[in-house]
């Protein structure tokens, strides 16, 4: 068993990658290994004796961004290399861990300017309360601001103001593997109805052309949450926590426990990275061309069916609704943060707004590049009217099928809870669904009072 | 052995010769070349275990702004109440009543064999291929046992579903992500992974047995099990002392693997009492790292229990 965490070990290969590459000097590396081996106890001892803010004083513009998002999206070196001098690093937050930029806001510094990889409902509300980030409103452009699509700047926002540069949108929908269902007898489109799912899934499995019929990721915010919103988007508390007794919530409880009776066996499973949050159970089976009907944010079958011997057997569209249901879905977005105790703010807005204005990153997002397919989509309104005036030859018709979703979708609302509610919740709820607890009102109430029973403690 | 003793007395007479004074004078000049270690011990291990005690006396929530409070044993009155305490804590001791034994009799069987083979040039050979996995980084470890145990696509689920046809597709181990099967996957990772450190131990341990020993006992008509349970082990047993005691102690605190093989799912038998602790201090609500340090003070004592036990077990006897 190594002492030496994984997050330590990314940081000291970004600082050696960045040394090999002469983006930084033997000095810079050598404080960063400093830092790095020390951890929390050591970034606050080096604060301390003034070597960080002596550094951060004449620093270049220093983004930092999650890991994934680098792997994803290859267009983003082209966009640095406009900013000449720009000290780009990966950020230490493995699982959505932010404990390090908080600990050095708590000593009033930053090591880094601006952090692209923030989901607003996830640690959003985490950073603000810990005064780790400051609003955008000085620095952004108005017309940025403007251009943005409402309901994401609804889900950026508190209290009026804009915590969170979008960025990345993903909308959660439905895929499926044309020559699997094709094999079945079903007809090439999406399910409209949660009904027509199950019916197709079954097909599926009864037909043989597949092991099993559908899947979907088991954690709440990509599925219970998304399901619930099919039917209906009024399923929050005024304090802005997810009701899990609402009708809603226990209807889409007991649609998932019906795609289950016909899914791979190991979908309630934690992923296997990011502390169980990615590399999951349902992409592997997705992957293995073993299931026909697959529900998620859309990278994650286009990544998947990346390594298909035919890709283009992947199809998209839209979530399907309840009969009556409110046909709506869930979106949220990965944005950018700004370090309330960062240097070249106006430079990080400059920065940004070239990155997610940049045509190249949103047209290898759509169409995909050798090895990575994300298929997450531009913020702004301006960039879908311009594909709308004059659609490019390399358009494909998913884009427009989620930006209709999109005035439909919900974004989670903003808690402190926000994604540990989902987390709390779901040993619990799952008792329904592997058939522990017959009830799933039961179920779901013992969701509640866990959850209320955590916010107590603070 | 009469000369021995008089040249120490000799040397004794010399050092006190100057009086306290010189005494003591002498003794700081070797105090001072400890004083560095003696700086970094401190600072960087005996301080932060006495700030943890004293945040684990206090309400301190890392994102509130509100100053914190001294609440006395409420925290550890809350966690020792808290089921989820027990079991986080009990997952841990399975954790390691899986892992101890394979840091012990394979390592020690693999010691013995490899002890036994005469050409000196394949005993290297075998003692480069036990330590190839101790040399392997960490996180390659991980990616290496995670296609392993890949549900879909991993090797292990391949011999089993169709090589060997011993189980279908819908009903192949599901060796990660929080079933049974999770922590003695991690513990046979484990085990593989200091089999080579484990087993050099033994080795270094049973070149220092006298070869008269365990010759007599044979002429003495004692069979190889006699041999090695009356003369191999006992001389053994400081070894084994030192590899229960550190190895109880890294099994009890694992964090890393459970992080990525579990992550934050309390039902897991990965969410043990490190797992509950660093979700108290980073992960839910404000942050309760007051909560978090007694959670971890509360581990902390327990396991030094058990050390003690343990060290009191294996102490060298006779």
């Amino acid at each position: 068993m190594s002492g030496r965490n994984e997050q330590e070990y990314l940081l000291q290969e970004a600082a050696r990658r960045e040394l090999a590459q002469g983006r930084i000097d033997r000095r810079d590396f050598l404080t960063r290994s400093l830092l790095t081996g020390l951890g929390l106890t050591g970034v606050g001892a080096v604060a301390k004796s003034g070597i960080t803010p002596a550094f951060a004083a004449d620093r270049p513009l220093t983004p930092t961004f999650y890991q994934w998002i680098q792997d994803l999206h290859p267009g983003i070196p082209a966009v640095n290399a406009k900013f000449p001098g720009i000290n780009y690093q990966i950020a230490p937050v493995e699982g959505f861990g932010i404990e390090r930029f908080v600990a050095e806001a708590k000593n009033k510094e930053s090591t880094w300017d601006v952090y692209v990889g923030q989901t607003p409902f996830v640690e959003m509300s985490a950073f603000i309360k810990a005064g780790v980030i400051e609003p955008w409103d000085n620095y952004i452009p108005k017309e940025v601001i403007d251009d943005i699509i409402p309901s994401i700047r609804a889900e950026c926002s508190v209290d009026g103001k804009l915590y969170s540069w979008p960025f990345f949108l993903d909308v959660i929908g439905t895929s499926w593997h044309s020559g699997i269902t094709g094999k079945a007898g079903l007809p090439d489109a999406a399910p409209a109805t949660w009904d027509e799912f199950l019916a197709s899934s079954k097909k599926i499995v009864d037909s043989k052309a597949a092991p099993w019929g559908a899947t979907f990721d088991a954690h709440g915010w990509r599925s219970l949450v998304p399901v619930t919103h099919s039917m209906s988007t009024k399923a929050y508390t005024p304090e802005g926590l997810f009701d899990f007794t609402s009708e809603p919530a226990i209807e889409a409880l007991k649609l998932m426990k019906q795609i289950i009776a016909n899914s791979n066996p190991d979908i309630l499973l934690e992923g296997s990275s990011d502390a169980g949050v990615n590399s999951t159970t349902d992409e592997e089976a997705f992957k293995s061309q073993r299931v026909g009907l697959y529900f998620k944010y859309f990278n994650a079958p286009l990544r998947m069916a990346a390594s298909w011997d035919d890709p283009k057997l992947l199809h998209l569209g839209p979530l399907p609704k309840f009969t009556n249901g409110e046909g709506s879905t869930v979106f949220w977005t990965t944005g950018c943060a700004l370090f309330k105790y960062g240097q070249n703010k106006e430079k990080a807005a400059e920065y940004i707004k070239a990155l997610t204005y940049d045509p190249q990153i949103w047209k290898d997002s759509i169409v995909g590049t050798p090895g990575v397919h994300p298929g997450q989509l531009p913020p702004y309104k301006s960039i879908y009217a311009g594909w709308d005036s004059s659609k490019p030859d390399w358009m494909p018709p998913f884009v427009g099928l989620v930006r209709s979703q999109l005035d439909r979708a919900k974004a989670i609302d903003n808690n402190i809870f926000g994604l540990q509610q989902f987390v709390i919740g779901k040993p619990i709820w799952e008792t329904y669904l592997k058939g522990e607890e017959p009830d799933p009102k039961v179920a779901m109430t013992k969701v509640m009072e866990a959850v209320q029973a955590e916010i107590k403690k603070g | 052995m009469a000369q021995v003793i008089a040249n120490d007395e000799v040397e004794l007479g010399a050092r006190v010769s100057g009086g306290p004074a010189e005494v003591i004078r002498k003794g700081m000049s070797e105090w001072l070349f400890l004083v560095p270690a003696l700086v970094f011990f401190i600072g960087y291990q005996v301080w932060p275990i006495i700030r943890v005690l004293w945040l684990s006396f206090t309400n301190f929530q890392l994102l509130s702004d509100k100053p914190s409070q001294w609440v006395g044993v409420d925290n550890y009155a809350q966690a020792l109440h808290d089921p989820l305490m027990w079991a986080s804590l009990w997952r841990a001791a399975l954790f390691t009543m899986m892992f101890l034994p394979g840091t012990i009799i394979l390592p020690l069987l693999l010691a013995i064999l490899v002890d036994r083979v005469a050409n000196q040039r394949l005993a290297t050979v075998y003692r480069v291929i036990l330590l190839i996995p101790a040399v392997i980084p960490s996180t390659l470890v991980f990616v290496l046992w995670k296609w392993m145990y890949n549900y879909q696509s991993g090797p292990i689920n391949h011999l089993l579903v169709d090589t060997f046809g011993l189980f279908t597709l819908q009903n192949a181990p599901q060796w990660l992500g929080g079933t049974a099967l999770t922590l003695p996957a991690i513990a046979i990772m484990e085990v593989w992974w200091g089999l080579g450190y484990h087993t050099i131990f033994f080795i270094a341990g049973l070149a220092a047995i006298p070869k008269d020993m365990p010759d007599a006992a044979r002429i003495d008509g004692a069979n190889e099990w006699q041999v090695f349970w009356h003369v191999t082990r006992p001389q053994l047993a400081p070894i084994m002392m030192i590899l229960v005691v550190l190895r109880f102690g890294s099994a009890m605190a694992v964090i890393d693997e459970y992080l990525i093989f579990g992550g934050f799912n309390r039902a897991s038998p990965t969410y043990t009492w490190t797992i509950f602790m660093y979700d108290q201090a980073f992960k839910t609500g404000l942050w309760r790292q007051g909560y978090a340090a007694s959670i971890g003070m509360i581990g902390a004592i327990a396991m030094m229990f058990v050390m003690a036990a343990l060290l009191w077990i294996f102490r060298p006897k006779g």
